[in-house]
């Protein structure tokens, strides 16, 4: 393949680019009909892609070619219907590898920007083959990328481009698996750790509706992975899960706390709406939760396979205990109002653990949670989650269960190896353990 | 520290939330859930707050997890009997509202609520079944869900639930049916049988019948034997005739009486009809159209067990069919002959069961329910004695009373009409008459009798169909039924058996008597009574016992008050259909009112004194009862009193002391009067009131002439022998002041007089019969 350089060097950039894509296409089938393993493409080829079609300078002394505008929207035209036209789904995903996957070189900006362009593109004009490969994508980039292309796309559709929002709405029906992938890479991005690291409302309007109307969104990239656990340690996580957690358990101290800084426009009305939002966001993580417990078993993987993981939970809880205090420090008259906000942040906390572990996407015992949550001030739920259930229930009225679809396949139907208040020594060496309330009366219970 | 507390706790903070933030409620009930989820409260209050919101699927759902988990919660079934009744209602309502074609408001149950919240009520329970057949179930074999769902089913508490819930099941999966609804079937005949139902209309029937019936008959995946289909085949025709005549139930009779005497509207009637079957709600206790349902019943397992003739017939093109099947019965053998058989057997008892009842429902409507009973009273069928007038020559009277002649020459010739509407090619054929303008269905009313009785005729043609037919009316112990037996007895009076007629009429009112309770405040009871003494006295009239035909019509007459306005001979001419000249074999509906009834035994007693009078013995106390019954429908009895004139005449004499006090008739009067006078042939005439009563108290208001007169017409028979002239002259003198005084009673009310004739001779008009 690198003998045609030749022929591509006298054409102008775009002709030479449309001539590349066209042997490109023609050399990729080969591969794939080849049967080589595994199917990928040379170096040679690769420095062709970056020379004629991102444009990287092959070298000093050779000066970078460049693209009008014009050439690159042309440019972007003919990759669009090259990829959708291409009808064999290896071919098509090989040649998106062979132009987006990164190289750790200088042609790497040129790649992102490039892609960016082409993925909004394809949003825009309802490109389902390329939505299909971008989710592949952003499978297998490293987060930090994943999160700048997340980043490209919120601003052409929610900043740039003043209601276009329902086109990137689209894309849920386009494509579910670049859908959730998006999802998981604007949670990613937004951490809510500053201001600027809060969604735009109409994201999060978009996201919320998303998985109102499909729960099942959430897990689409879970369920069509084979997991094989030599997944790129710097990934995205397989499901929005985890960051989505964050948001609902992070967001009633944040918007409050942006409200009364004041620094919010529109603060008032957006704190309004955004409540709401959070609340149905928050059962809808609950509830895609207890839709685990089947497809784990279904893929042998209960007990086995943490969707949330521990750390990122501890870093989560000590986040909030750090919002928990500012907002103390701020408020020291303290209304109402904010200590409702706080005791809202703890339950959901209290409630997306408990249910999170009770479905088998986090794998610790309570005795693991205590600890994460020991800088915590005192919740009522999160003092009975991290104590679990009392173990002899009584009910005269509950026979034992003869038939439930949620909870026999779930470890809490028998709660079988925690007891309630387990002695303390043992807890995760990286979290400073502090002294779990034993035996502490709940304020509800009957001495009160 | 108990988890009782934990859970009151959690479910405690949900209910805060609900209101304001249903998302938060829901959160902390799924949270609940993991942590206690043997907890039944826990998920009710999940359940609540999905069917408060109305969202089917999600309460749906819900409500399967906790019929799973749950099943000994009395609060699940109260829930899902509630769903089942709703949907039950529903599809009711959606065939009741077409039937009616209006929207009948919404109760404010439980069930009106559901079906408030969903634009279709099925919705929700179909969801319960798309939960099992969908979501986590897919995995399971469709045979396993539904072992899964009987299991359930068998949960419940009672086997109408259950039926219910396996009948839902049943639609909801049609493929089931094969392994199911047979076993459905039998275990609400059995749940009937060990029941002890009294009645084939109850609950476990409506739903084997309307319900489960037609599904197993209609699938024709399913092998069904022939004597299966047909023991079904009874089942359903005894439920829906049962249902056809079941009889008003006491309470509702009251009320439906309340209604009627307060306004005289269709809701009246209406209220009426309501009628619940044990266990069943209002609206599942009817059943719309039963005949035809059963028509269509009736066709599915015609074709199925490969009756003879085409399907989708009327019940009278299905007797015609049979009727020819019938032919050639004889000449069949084995299956085909027995086959042949039952067709005939089922088909004619059905169409006999129905005609008998339309035929019925008309004469005596207070016997149903559903029936408007306000329409019209009861009919009774009875001799036809419209010719009564007419039976005797008088070719020598004519000629004596040629002065007369004019007078009486209007005739009645012209009410006469020939009979031929019906009979005509049927050998035994009798001609039923009937008051058209009273009964306006009366030419369905009588071809129902008739097709009626071509349909018991037909079962009792051969042999082997009485004895197919006895078997089933054993089985369905129709001699209990008061209306078909009502049906028996008149057809045995057409056939002119009335001694069995007697003897029915008998049994029945041994029947009806311990049931006085019945009796409404409209008097339907002594009506009934009524009805049976005039039949009973047809019948003996009929069979030449005229002494207790009369007793019993003085028994129904002195129960009777005579009718304040005389009646309109007009309206009653017009209204006669017909009076033929034919023999007195001829039947007639007679309405149980006291407007034709009293006319009708006074016809009876003519008729019964008429054959006595015109003996060639002397018997004047039946000339006179003669007399004065003429006067009854005057002058349709001219020519029978002209003879009766013409007996007088040749007697030369005529002795009847009531005279005076029963004749008010001017015709009658003159042509006394003319008796006595030279040219009348100097009849004698003894009519003044009783002779005895004078002897012995000798009244000092008549002269002594009178008082030796009639001394000595007493002791002697033959008095105008010995009378003396100047006596005679006495007693002309008398018989002119009386006729006088008579001529002014002409205004009387002829009812009151008959009718006090009837209670005051009552005695002496018995004994002078034999």
């Amino acid at each position: 393949m690198g003998d045609i350089r030749q022929s591509l060097l006298p054409r102008d950039v775009l002709s030479a680019a449309k001539e590349l894509l066209y042997h490109l296409d023609i050399y990729i089938c080969n591969v794939v009909q080849s049967g080589r393993q595994p199917p990928q493409v040379d170096s040679k080829t690769q420095e062709l892609v970056e020379e004629f079609i991102l444009h990287a300078p092959k070298d000093r002394n050779t000066p970078a070619r460049r693209m009008s505008a014009l050439q690159e929207l042309q440019l972007l035209e003919i990759m669009c219907s090259c990829f959708q036209e291409q009808s064999r789904d290896t071919v098509r995903q090989l040649m998106f590898s062979a132009l987006f996957n990164l190289q750790g070189n200088q042609a790497d900006e040129s790649r992102m920007s490039l892609l960016g362009k082409l993925v909004s593109m394809a949003i825009a004009v309802g490109r389902v083959p390329i939505l299909e490969c971008a989710a592949t994508w952003l499978q297998r980039t490293h987060r930090g990328y994943c999160v700048r292309l997340a980043q490209v796309l919120v601003d052409d559709y929610c900043s740039m481009v003043p209601g276009s929002g329902p086109t990137l709405q689209n894309i849920h029906n386009a494509s579910p698996r670049f859908c959730c992938q998006f999802i998981t890479a604007v949670t990613t991005l937004y951490d809510l750790t500053t201001e600027e690291l809060t969604p735009p409302l109409e994201l999060l309007q978009m996201i919320v509706s998303w998985i109102q109307e499909d729960p099942g969104l959430v897990l689409i990239n879970f369920l069509n992975t084979a997991l094989s656990g030599n997944q790129p340690i710097s990934s995205l996580d397989v499901t929005p899960l985890g960051g989505l957690m964050r948001w609902c358990v992070k967001a009633s101290l944040i918007y409050s706390r942006d409200k009364k800084k004041g620094l919010t426009n529109g603060s008032a009305e957006c704190e309004l709406e955004v409540g709401p939002l959070f609340s149905a966001l928050h059962l809808s993580v609950l509830q895609v939760l207890m839709l685990l417990p089947n497809i784990l078993n279904e893929k042998g993987l209960f007990g086995r396979l943490a969707l949330l993981q521990v750390e990122s939970l501890a870093a989560l809880t000590s986040d909030l205990s750090r919002l928990l205090d500012q907002a103390d420090k701020h408020t020291h008259t303290s209304s109402t109002d904010s200590s409702d906000l706080s005791e809202l942040a703890l339950d959901r906390l209290a409630q997306a653990l408990q249910v999170a572990m009770a479905n088998g996407a986090l794998l610790c015992s309570r005795e693991d949670l205590r600890a994460i949550c020991s800088r915590l001030p005192h919740n009522n739920l999160l003092q009975l989650v991290l104590s679990g259930p009392v173990l002899y229930y009584n009910n005269i009225h509950t026979p034992p269960l003869a038939f439930s679809p949620h909870a026999s396949h779930s470890p809490i139907a028998s709660h079988p190896t925690h007891t309630p208040h387990p002695p303390l020594a043992s807890s995760h060496p990286q979290y400073p353990a502090q002294p779990f309330m034993t035996g502490m009366q709940f304020p509800f219970r009957p001495s009160h | 520290m108990s988890a009782q507390k934990d859970c009151e706790f959690l479910v405690k903070r949900a209910r805060e939330l609900v209101s304001d933030d249903p998302c938060a409620a829901k959160a902390w009930l799924i949270t609940a859930r993991t942590l206690y989820p043997a907890d039944f409260n826990i998920q009710y209050e999940m359940y609540i707050i999905e069917r408060n919101a109305e969202r089917t699927a999600s309460a749906g759902r819900l409500l399967y997890d906790m019929f799973i988990n749950f099943p000994d919660q009395p609060i699940v079934w109260r829930e899902i009997s509630v769903i089942t009744a709703a949907l039950r209602s529903d599809s009711q309502d959606k065939h009741a509202q077409f039937l009616r074609g209006e929207r009948s408001p919404d109760s404010p149950s439980a069930a009106g609520r559901w079906r408030e919240g969903n634009s279709d009520g099925c919705v929700f329970f179909l969801c319960v079944f798309v939960c099992l057949t969908q979501g986590f179930f897919e995995t399971l074999p469709g045979r396993v869900q539904c072992e899964m769902l009987l299991k359930a089913t068998e949960q419940c508490f009672n086997t109408l639930e259950k039926a219910e819930m396996l009948l839902l099941f049943l639609k909801r999966f049609p493929e089931s049916v094969v392994q199911h609804g047979i076993n459905l079937g039998e275990k609400l005949l059995e749940a009937e049988a060990s029941d002890n139902v009294e009645t084939p209309v109850n609950c476990f029937r409506k739903l084997f019948v309307c319900d489960v019936l037609p599904l197993v008959v209609n699938n024709m995946d399913m092998r069904l034997p022939a004597s299966l289909m047909q023991k079904y085949m009874l089942k359903a025709a005894e439920f829906y005739i049962g249902y056809v005549t079941r009889g008003p139930s006491p309470d509702v009779q009251i009320q439906g009486s309340q209604e009627g005497a307060s306004l005289k509207s269709p809701a009246a009637s209406r209220g009426s009809q309501r009628h619940v079957i044990d266990g069943l709600s209002e609206k599942s206790s009817v059943v719309a159209e039963p005949w035809e349902r059963l028509l269509d019943i009736l066709a599915v397992v015609g074709a199925r067990c490969e009756w003879q003739g085409d399907k989708g017939q009327s019940y009278v093109d299905m007797l015609q069919r049979v009727k020819e099947l019938c032919r050639y019965l004889p000449g069949l053998e084995g299956d085909t002959r027995s086959r042949c058989c039952s067709q005939v057997v089922i088909c004619a008892a059905l169409v006999l069961f129905r005609s008998a009842f339309l035929y019925v429902s008309a004469v005596q409507p207070a016997l149903f329910q559903g029936v408007n009973a306000l329409s019209s009273g009861p009919w009774i069928l009875v001799e036809d004695l419209s010719s009564v007038y007419n039976d005797v020559e008088m070719e020598r009277g004519a000629v004596k009373h040629a002065h007369k002649k004019r007078k009486l020459a209007d005739g009645r010739e012209k009410t006469m009409s020939s009979d031929d509407e019906e009979g005509s090619g049927k050998g035994r054929g009798r001609h039923i008459s009937v008051n058209k303008t009273e009964m306006p269905g009366w030419s369905e009313t009588l071809e129902s009798f008739r097709t009626a009785r071509e349909s018991w005729d037909l079962l009792h043609s051969h042999d082997g169909l009485e004895s197919e037919f006895k078997k089933i009316c054993a089985s369905w112990k129709t001699d209990s039924w008061l209306w078909f037996r009502i049906f028996l007895t008149d057809t045995i009076i057409y056939q002119g058996q009335y001694r069995k007629a007697l003897s029915s009429l008998h049994q029945m009112a041994a029947g009806q008597q311990p049931l006085p309770g019945q009796q409404s405040p409209s008097g339907q009871g002594s009506l009934e009574h009524h009805r049976a003494l005039i039949q009973q006295a047809s019948c003996h009239y009929a069979l030449g016992e005229y002494r207790m035909a009369c007793e019993k019509l003085l028994e129904v007459v002195g129960a009777l008050m005579p009718p304040s306005q005389e009646p309109t001979k007009t309206s009653e001419d017009q209204g006669r259909v017909k009076t033929r000249m034919r023999k007195g074999s001829d039947l007639r509906l007679l309405p149980c009112t006291t407007k034709a009834m009293l006319p009708f035994c006074l016809q009876l007693m003519l008729a019964c004194f008429k054959l006595r009078a015109f003996t060639d013995l002397r018997d004047d106390l039946s000339l006179g009862h003669v007399v004065v019954l003429l006067q009854h429908d005057w002058p349709q009895g001219e020519r029978l009193f002209l003879k009766t004139l013409e007996k007088i005449c040749h007697q030369g004499s005529f002795q009847y002391e009531n005279f005076f006090n029963y004749v008010t008739n001017i015709d009658m009067l003159e042509e006394f009067a003319y008796l006595r006078t030279p040219e009348g042939g100097r009849i004698q005439l003894e009519l003044l009131p009783n002779q005895g009563m004078l002897i012995k108290n000798p009244s000092p208001a008549l002269g002594a002439e009178l008082n030796t007169l009639l001394l000595q017409g007493v002791q002697t028979m033959d008095r105008h022998h010995t009378v003396t002239r100047g006596i005679t002259k006495g007693v002309k003198e008398d018989f002119r002041l009386a006729m006088e005084r008579q001529v002014s009673r002409c205004g009387e009310n002829l009812f009151s007089v008959l009718h006090r004739f009837c209670i005051n001779e009552k005695i002496i008009i018995i004994q002078s019969l034999p």
